[in-house]
């Protein structure tokens, strides 16, 4: 088999990866801020549904995850009257992805808030800013670059774990190699693998790649 | 009166740090601030400008009177407004340039337009002979230069006071004289100032008042020369010879 019929094979699969690598760290994100906003309220409430979201996802295996919210999701949401059954399974992968990413993404943000210098909000203070845009003009954007090579590491983590999704059989790109290789009793299987990790390997360098460029941009905001 | 306090008091824990304080400032004013490490000068500012809110006390800026204890939002947005604050380690915003740190307070504090502010805003860095810097970030800056740009970021949002705290005590010695430099500028200019300082030859050159301060408490006040070369208290006496031994 030729190497071009591998890559070409391989690559029908690359758009499902990036598709649920993207939407899942877009959901992921946005997730996450709302629980590192959560967990650093004062209120004891908010505090705790945030700390028990938490401690429920960090502890569940990833390929867990993507089960729960495939067989566990129609369920919850029949509760509440909701029919979701006939959604692509390509939802379900986006869904368990984020719901476990998120948990990571909350706390590289709330650690990266903590971490701000105090410093900074008392200056934009005194110099009569209301808190609000203290926050938004200071205070986020420098949270922000401290949580970036957290932010960074998890993106490329999540390259990796979207491979989990065969397990409700999705055909994303790992799925289709391990097919083509059934295809061919296992005889290209060395081969086909290599690309596969070659390409996967491509994908974080672009990422590794992009976050250079913003550490560029900002190389001389030493937060 | 500019400024009026009455029976500061400030408690953190048990730690009585602020035990009272009295102190009334005239207009154009330059109070110098001396005292021991820990004695309560940070916290007095800080109570000031409503970093952290008294246990007790009354402050009245431009005849308003405020309780200490129990500002409204609307009171310390206010006093903010009329007062600026010069800090130790600068706090510079770290991710804007020498320029935006200057113009953020007027465009997003006191509702001035971009245009406007970047115009006062240049002019302030000019007046600190840093104009030619104004598209550095904090991190290109040395100490000396952060120092004298967080002085145009309180200055050109015209304040009726600038507070300092120890602006040059984070500065390597060779830096110190440029910021004191515009300091002093600024006192000719009829600034009124509060400055908490251990520069000696600053206090005597340009304050027209300097407060010794002790144990949460004014000890004695008056002219440089008098609390420097006549000190009344056993106290100011201690402190004075103490920092004659460290220069
Ligand atoms: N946020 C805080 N929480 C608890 N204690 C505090 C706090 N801020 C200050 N203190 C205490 O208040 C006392 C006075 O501190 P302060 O910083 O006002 O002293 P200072 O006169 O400015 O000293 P220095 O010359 O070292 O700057 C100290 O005992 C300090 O530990
Ligand atoms: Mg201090």
């Amino acid at each position: 088999m030729r190497l071009t019929k591998i890559m070409t094979t391989l690559l029908s699969g690359l758009p499902t990866t990036l598709t649920l690598l993207i939407f899942s760290f877009i959901f992921a994100s946005v997730i996450g801020v709302c629980l590192a906003w959560l967990s650093l309220r004062r209120n004891p409430v908010a505090k705790g549904l945030a700390r028990g979201y938490l401690g429920l996802v960090r502890g569940t295996p990833p390929l867990l995850m993507l089960l729960l919210a495939y067989y566990g999701l129609p369920k919850l949401f029949l509760l509440v009257g909701i029919d979701i059954n006939d959604w692509a399974k390509l939802l379900f992968g986006i869904a368990g992805l984020s719901i476990g990413w998120s948990a990571y993404l909350s706390e590289a943000f709330r650690s990266a808030y903590l971490s701000v210098d105090p410093g900074q909000y008392e200056a934009a203070l005194v110099v009569g800013m209301d808190a609000s845009h203290a926050f938004w003009r200071i205070l986020m954007p420098q949270t922000l670059l401290i949580a970036l090579p957290n932010v960074e590491n998890l993106l490329i983590g999540l390259v990796k774990a979207t491979s989990l999704v065969y397990v409700i059989g999705i055909m994303d790109m790992y799925n289709t190699a391990t097919d083509l290789s059934n295809q061919n009793q296992g005889v290209y299987q060395l081969e086909i693998f290599v690309v596969l990790a070659f390409i996967y390997w491509l994908v974080v360098l672009a990422i590794e790649w992009g976050f250079r460029q913003i550490r560029k941009d900002y190389q001389y905001v030493t937060v | 009166m500019l400024l009026e306090l009455k029976n500061l008091k400030k408690t953190f824990k048990n730690n009585h740090v602020l035990k009272g304080i009295d102190l009334a400032v005239k207009e154009g004013e330059v109070i110098a601030i001396i005292g021991p490490s820990g004695s309560g000068k940070t916290t007095m500012l800080r109570n000031i400008n409503f970093l952290e809110t008294a246990d007790a006390g009354t402050m009245t800026l431009r005849q308003k009177r405020i309780d200490m204890a129990a500002p409204t939002q609307e009171q310390v947005l206010w006093t903010r407004r009329h007062m600026a604050m010069v800090f130790q380690n600068y706090n510079l915003f770290k991710n804007k340039t020498a320029l935006e740190n200057i113009s953020e307070g007027l465009i997003f504090g006191q509702n001035k337009s971009k245009e406007e502010a970047e115009t006062l805003a240049s002019r302030a860095l000019d007046q600190v002979d840093l104009l030619d810097k104004k598209d550095f970030y904090p991190s290109q800056l040395s100490g000396g230069q952060q120092q004298r740009i967080g002085i145009a970021r309180a200055t050109v949002l015209n304040p009726d006071i600038v507070l300092f705290d120890e602006p040059t005590s984070a500065l390597d010695p060779e830096l110190v004289g440029t910021v004191l430099r515009d300091m002093k500028r600024l006192a000719e200019r009829g600034q009124t100032m509060i400055v908490v300082t251990h520069q000696m030859a600053f206090a005597r050159d340009v304050a027209d008042r300097v407060i010794f301060f002790a144990d949460g408490q004014i000890i004695e006040q008056g002219s440089a020369d008098d609390v420097f070369d006549h000190p009344q208290h056993e106290r100011t006496q201690r402190f004075l010879s103490a920092i004659a031994e460290d220069y």
